[in-house]
């Protein structure tokens, strides 16, 4: 994705310079309008991801202005400026992370995940109102959308804190019982590492955020770095020996967490309708029935 | 209990947070703060109103350090956290469960919070098998003079060998395994009123208060990277410290008793909130109880300016700290101890000896200056 970026960004600058920075001028004031409006319709996601364009188009003419030598091609492919995947919406994002991801996840891990394997940042802040905004579309509408921004559950029956899961997983990964955190986040690194894998045997470079996030996950799966030999040297992890360690450790977990999940999952179904079914009940009777 | 409300005025009384439960710790012989402690004084808003608002309320970048260091640490499941119990308490791998207390949903009162944590500690301690072994965000209760404080200890951890293990996150660095005494110092204070909680909440259940251990786990960043790093650290003493202060605290109607009747630290609020009692009535109503001032009250005590302009105007040997102090028993004032030195005072049976010791060190240093 980010070769494609590249060369989207060189041919603002290839054939002469000032039809260059004509084209530039003309795409940092279209900007600008698009800004304003966004402002006034209080679109504050797209504003940002107008801003970092319009960032990114000055950048680019500043580098133009400067001279052909000061306009290096390399410098050109990293920018992430105009990266029309960057403007999905962002339930679509959250999503794409969390299909990746497999598990319930909180809002770091997605923002972690996405910045490292898709290009575009998301912020951590956009998260926030998500979660309601996609109950109150489903309460509107129920079923409208072929996919919900959920909750998942916990022993109670209540939202859990900050976690963001899909409405069509299986109500069994959606629940939270004491191992699942440490199940979810051993799925993660499953997943994050099988990604890896697949990218580098389709020959594609792996992003180096993705390597980060992976050398991350791994240090905390017991077995997955090359062993205890060398503390605090982040060596980079291979993806196979993580995906083996964290499987091994899943199968210790594996029928305690699964005993626990379907306990919870069964009395979710036999209570809750279908709106606290994906957003969770009623916290306060249940906290004091079910404890 | 009437004669603490009394002290207070018609406000509610402050509740403590461990920071401040472990700042009493901190200067045990101070009845000024142990009066105003007892009687839930706001003492902020009483060194504003006398003029000496203190440095307190911690930078923002520094919170905001702190609370991300701390969700690093939690994250994924307590992902890192797991990691160092492994390694430093050899924590078996199938002891991973994490349950958050605080996830009770909506936004509940403390009181339904605090229920929902002796719920679930009482059936880890009651039943091993079904416990999980870390605790995230569990809200303790402990019983200060009277009055019931809520406090939240960053994670208790479990089933370490059966015994509960309060766990502290604090984003100031381990370099080269040496962290800064004071911050070290502060942590343990601050975890040993968790401890004292803790084993007060399983003694209150029917269990045996010693299953909390008195080793907590301190969670650091680990030299200059982010990466955390645990040691283990004994707050017996800091826990023996504390629970000596309460019960003093508990016992503050003797420091009470001699004081007069009338006396009071209200502030006198009008409708606005604003404090309308003269400043210097509220002044001699502060001095009214004696105060015991060290240098390390400015880490500690809102009302340390006061305090330390108080000393200053006595000339009291408190300000040369601690240890000057202990040395020079006896003598209140430097002016003291410098007639003491020349010769100008003639020293009483009591105090030869230091007026000896005095004028040894006053003729050395005539010599070598």
């Amino acid at each position: 994705m980010l070769e494609i970026s590249g060369t989207g960004g060189n041919h603002w600058y290839a054939p002469g310079v000032s039809e260059t920075l004509d084209a530039l001028e003309a795409r940092i004031s279209a900007l600008r309008g698009e800004i304003r409006r966004a402002v006034r319709a209080r679109d504050g996601a797209l504003a940002r991801e107008l801003r970092a364009e319009l960032r990114g188009a000055e950048r680019a003419w500043d580098r133009a202005v400067a001279g052909p030598e000061a306009a290096d091609p390399a410098a050109g492919t990293t920018e992430r400026a105009g990266e029309p995947a960057s403007l999905l919406p962002v339930r679509e994002q959250v999503h794409q992370a969390l299909t990746l991801i497999g598990a319930p996840a909180a809002a770091r891990m997605i923002v972690a995940v996405h910045a490292a394997l898709h290009a575009g940042s998301l912020g951590g802040g956009r998260l926030a109102s998500l979660r309601r905004d996609e109950e109150r579309s489903f309460r509107g509408a129920p079923y409208a959308r072929p996919y919900y921004l959920c909750a998942a559950l916990t022993d109670r029956l209540s939202a859990s804190r900050g976690l963001f899961a899909v409405s069509t997983w299986p109500l069994e990964r959606r629940v939270v019982g004491p191992l699942s955190p440490r199940v979810d986040f051993l799925t993660t690194a499953v997943r994050v590492a099988e990604h890896v894998l697949r990218l580098a045997e389709a020959g594609e470079p792996a992003a180096p955020g993705a390597e980060r996030l992976l050398a991350r996950l791994a240090r905390n799966v017991p077995g997955a770095t090359g062993g205890p030999g060398r503390p605090g040297v982040p060596a980079a992890p291979d993806p196979r020996t993580v995906v083996k360690a964290a499987h091994a450790e899943l199968r210790v977990h594996a029928a305690a967490d699964a005993a626990a999940r379907a306990d919870i999952a069964g009395r979710a179904r036999a209570r809750l309708g279908d709106a606290e079914r994906l957003f969770g009940g009623l916290p306060l009777g249940l906290a004091e029935a079910s404890c | 209990m009437d004669r603490l409300d009394r002290l207070r005025g018609p406000e509610p009384p402050r509740p403590h947070d461990a920071r401040a439960i472990a700042a009493l710790a901190a200067n045990p012989g101070c009845a000024r703060r142990a009066v105003l402690d007892a009687a839930g004084v706001d003492k902020d808003a009483v060194a504003t109103h006398l003029g000496f608002p203190a440095p307190f309320g911690r930078s923002p970048f520094a919170i905001t350090r702190g609370d991300a260091f701390e969700a690093l640490v939690k994250e994924g499941g307590g992902a890192e956290l797991l990691r160092l119990l492994r390694e430093l308490l050899g924590l078996p791998l199938p002891l991973a469960g994490y349950t958050d207390l605080a996830d009770v949903g909506g936004n509940p009162s403390a009181h339904l919070r605090h229920s929902h944590t002796r719920r679930l500690i009482d059936r880890a301690a009651r039943d091993a098998g079904e416990a999980a072994t870390l605790y995230d965000h569990p809200l303790l209760r402990l019983e200060i003079a009277g009055y019931h404080s809520y406090l939240e200890p960053d994670v208790v951890a479990f089933q370490l060998g059966g015994r509960f293990h309060i766990v502290e996150i604090k984003s100031f660095a381990v370099v080269d395994g040496q962290a800064e005494p004071d911050k070290v110092a502060a942590a343990a204070r601050q975890a040993a009123v968790y401890v004292l909680a803790l084993s007060t909440l399983l003694a209150e259940l029917g269990h045996d208060p010693s299953r909390v251990s008195h080793e907590i786990v301190l969670v650091c960043p680990e030299n200059f990277a982010n990466r955390p790093a645990a040691t283990l650290v004994d707050v017996r003493r800091e826990l023996a410290v504390l629970r000596r202060q309460l019960a003093r605290m508990t016992r503050v109607g003797a420091i009470v008793e001699p004081l007069p009747d009338t006396l009071t630290f209200d502030l006198g609020r009008d409708d606005g909130g604003v404090p309308r009692r003269p400043v210097a009535e509220l002044r001699s109503a502060v001095r009214e109880v004696g105060a015991r001032y060290a240098p390390d009250c400015l880490n500690t005590c809102d009302l340390c300016f006061f305090c330390r302009e108080e000393a200053a105007e006595a000339g009291a040997t408190d300000l040369l700290g601690r240890q000057v102090r202990d040395e020079l028993g006896g003598v209140a004032t430097v002016a003291e101890a410098l007639a003491l030195a020349d010769g100008s005072l003639a020293p009483d049976d009591d105090r030869a000896e230091i007026a000896r010791l005095l004028r040894l060190a006053d003729r050395l240093y005539a010599e070598v200056s």
